[in-house]
């Protein structure tokens, strides 16, 4: 925490917790947390599973409410309707009760057309009408990434948005989400991708926030420190980590004319 | 072995003592069956008839020869059953989907559907019959009011179980209409689809015993059938009624549900001329004591002393329903084996599964009504026609629950297979059916007196007769109150651990 002075965007907070307790009901997870989110950030939120990330992506929601879009863990979709009716639910206040029940029997051209592009950018063309239940696993979290881009809002807060689709359709993926957004939050589990896509990086470990520095400043060895359980051995026999090289060496999309 | 080894064994005189699940549900079992055994000499269960076997065989050839040829209009009835019960059922839903939105936030709401389910149908439509007269409206309110409560209940317990992720995922300040057509609604589909479809089965049975009311329903040729020992005509007519029940998977195919409804529509006519002063005064006077709407206190006391024995006609009702639960208890632990794939071959278990189909199709009214006119007139006919058809319904699920069972011994005997492996697993389950099925034992129980046995319906049904109406209201608040009651005690009775078989289309 001794870096959160360094390297400070300008404008005012977006969000700005001190030493809050966070939690559900009677559980607080995230004791004493404090840290900010400025316009114009983007930031990774790593940490082993149950480290609280899940819990300190729910409290930004709540804190930004109708300016965050969102884009839940385990996507939250709704198996039996098609692709077109999950992706228009990112924006079912913005009409009356009648004409959202109206878009189920028949789509709504406006709706239709806009929810049509952009399932033709997240390479779901031609799928609108397909119940979710009949998708896989990466198409799934397309439309997940997809109902949430469809809410048009400044802020994007995803949990594990791209947990489950290959490492090139991540980085169009984050593209995507960096084109529509200019501030984000992304949990994640890809340490490289942290590294090379994004401005800050949170690192939850045992309940507490204990790394919250810009990207540049670290390393992939800093970020080891946040998933304790995973042995040196064990990193160092699997292929990727050292073999891969360090994020100033990868393509840097941030750069892109 | 030595008499310390046997005590620390836990064998001996003490067995029953000990705090493991099943000798908790053994206790449990055990204390139910000893409180029916020692209330059982209170119960009239005298055979009044001289000769029931004979009356029993000529029933049988009945059945074995059925005379369809002297059947006069048997469509326009089927017709008519299905007509009442397809669009009964519709109007249930259609009034009880609202409620069910409203069902969990509001204890007026939970409170009223509490009220309409305690009342049976066949109350319900002899409640319209005064107002309606004898017409599609009073058969399709009878069905319709009911069915709003229970959809509200059950669509509601339905909706809670949703999975909660796509709800938390929209955004904020959807509506409550949207959120429902778009979440809750796609994702519990299936679910709400079934039992719906299971309630609609139910709607039928109760369609057919609306004919005991009068309205000319199947049930009402059978009940006049075998009323006047026209046992073949009447046998002919029940195989119509177990033919309808058993091609209902192919009749009631989604396709052809809009079909059915328009051509229901049609047979449900001619519609009743609804008197609205009449309706008024049916609600605001008749059905009230005149002393109350006078704000008499003595004449009320008075009006109250003249009811005729409310207690015994509450404790008949009661007791039968102990033993109707009981008696099912038996039954079901008798009977489940038999269509259970872990025992005999295929041809009894075809046999078995048949059995069960046939008790289970049967309303209770209908299999008491058979029992009555080979017992005569007490508890008995009441007592066994609850105890088959509930405990058939009970052991047709536990049957259904053991075939997905694989006993971890093979090649024990059938009686290795029953009492060690199967039974110990199911029986939690069993008994949490039977105290769910208690409720509904004890509002059959209530309708039962209209067949002469001496429970609430027995005078509910003779006050309607003699233009009471205030005391048939009154005893009908008395059984709404009475199952309200018995659902609160056998909820809070119901083992724990048999989520086993926690199926809506059980209750």
């Amino acid at each position: 925490m001794e870096s959160e002075q360094c390297g400070l965007p300008a404008g005012e907070a977006l969000v700005s917790l001190v030493h809050e307790d966070l939690g559900h009901a009677d559980h607080v997870v995230l004791p004493g947390l404090s840290l900010s989110l400025y316009p114009g950030e983007r930031v990774a939120l790593l940490g082993q599973s149950g480290a609280g990330k899940s819990t300190l992506l729910a409290a930004l929601r709540a804190r930004l409410g109708r300016e965050a879009a969102w884009c839940p863990q385990h996507h939250g979709l709704v198996p039996q309707l098609a692709v077109y009716h999950n992706v228009y639910m990112g924006r079912l206040p913005e009409r009356s009760a009648l004409a959202n029940l109206w878009n189920l029997v028949r789509p709504l051209r406006g709706p239709w057309q806009e929810v049509g592009e952009l399932c033709a950018l997240l390479g779901l063309a031609g799928l609108e009408r397909r119940p979710v239940a009949h998708l896989s696993g990466g198409q799934r979290q397309r439309v997940a990434i997809g109902r949430a881009l469809y809410q048009g809002r400044p802020v994007f807060l995803g949990d594990e948005p791209v947990a489950s689709v290959d490492p090139h359709q991540a980085w169009r993926l984050l593209d995507l989400i960096d084109a529509r957004h200019a501030t984000a939050v992304v949990a994640l589990h890809q340490r490289e991708l942290a590294l090379s896509r994004f401005d800050r990086v949170w690192g939850l470990r045992d309940g507490r926030l204990v790394l919250d520095a810009p990207a540049a400043d670290l390393s992939l060895a800093d970020l080891d420190t946040l998933y304790p359980d995973a042995s040196p051995n064990t990193a160092h026999a699997e292929p990727d980590p050292p073999s891969t090289p360090g994020p100033e060496i990868l393509p840097c999309s941030r750069g892109r004319p | 072995m030595s008499r310390a080894l046997a005590e620390r064994l836990g064998h001996g005189r003490h067995w029953w003592r000990g705090a493991t699940p099943g000798l908790r549900l053994a206790r449990h079992t055990l204390g139910l069956v000893a409180l029916a055994v020692l209330l059982m000499p209170f119960a009239d269960l005298a055979i009044h008839t001289r000769d029931p076997w004979a009356e029993l065989g000529r029933m049988a050839l009945g059945l074995a020869w059925p005379a369809w040829g002297s059947l006069e209009s048997p469509l326009t009835a089927i017709g008519l059953t299905v007509a009442v019960a397809l669009w009964g059922t519709l109007a249930g839903v259609v009034l009880g989907i609202p409620l069910a939105l409203l069902f969990a936030r509001s204890r007026l709401v939970r409170a009223g559907c509490a009220f309409v389910r305690a009342i049976h149908e066949l109350f319900w439509a002899l409640l319209f019959l005064q107002v309606f007269g004898l017409s599609a409206l009073t058969a399709l309110a009878a069905l319709a009011i009911p069915y709003a409560g229970i959809f509200a209940k059950v669509y509601a317990e339905i909706l809670e179980q949703v999975p909660r992720a796509p709800g938390d995922a929209l955004p904020p300040g959807s509506g409550r209409l949207s959120r429902f057509f778009y979440v809750e609604l796609p994702l519990a589909w299936t679910q709400l689809v079934g039992y719906t479809r299971y309630r609609f089965e139910c709607g039928l049975r109760a369609s057919v015993l609306l004919g005991f009311v009068g309205l000319p329903t199947l049930g009402f040729h059978l009940e006049t059938a075998f009323r006047e020992g026209r046992y073949h005509e009447a046998g002919a007519l029940l195989w119509l009624f177990y033919l309808l029940i058993a091609a209902l998977p192919w009749w009631s195919h989604r396709r052809l549900i809009p079909l059915l409804l328009v051509g229901g529509a049609w047979l449900l006519g001619p519609w009743p001329e609804v008197d609205g002063a009449l309706l008024w005064r049916f609600v605001s006077q008749d059905i009230w004591p005149a002393a109350l709407l006078a704000g008499d206190a003595a004449g009320l006391a008075a009006w109250f002393a003249d009811i005729p024995e409310l207690a015994p006609a509450i404790g008949n009702t009661l007791l039968l329903g102990l033993l109707g639960t009981v008696g099912a208890l038996a039954v079901a632990l008798v009977l489940w084996p038999l269509a259970c794939r872990h025992f005999g071959n295929p041809v009894t278990r075809l046999a078995g599964s048949g059995l069960l189909i046939v008790l289970r199709s049967t309303p209770e009214l209908m299999l008491a009504f058979l029992f009555l006119l080979l017992l005569g007139p007490s508890l008995l006919p009441a007592w066994l026609a609850l105890a088959l058809h509930n405990g058939a319904l009970i052991a047709f699920l536990v049957a259904r629950h053991a075939d997905a069972l694989s006993p971890g011994m093979p090649g024990l005997p059938a009686s290795g297979r029953y009492a060690y492996e199967l039974l110990p697993r199911l029986y939690p389950g069993l008994l949490a059916l039977l105290y769910y099925r208690a409720e509904v034992i004890l509002r059959e129980t209530a309708i039962l007196g209209m067949l002469g046995v001496a429970t609430l319906g027995f005078y509910i049904e003779g006050s309607f007769e003699y233009l009471m109406f205030d005391v048939a209201f009154f005893l009908l608040l008395v059984t709404a109150g009475l199952n309200i009651a018995v659902d609160a005690l056998s909820r809070r009775l119901r083992p724990r651990e048999g989520a086993l078989l926690d199926d809506p289309c059980a209750r």
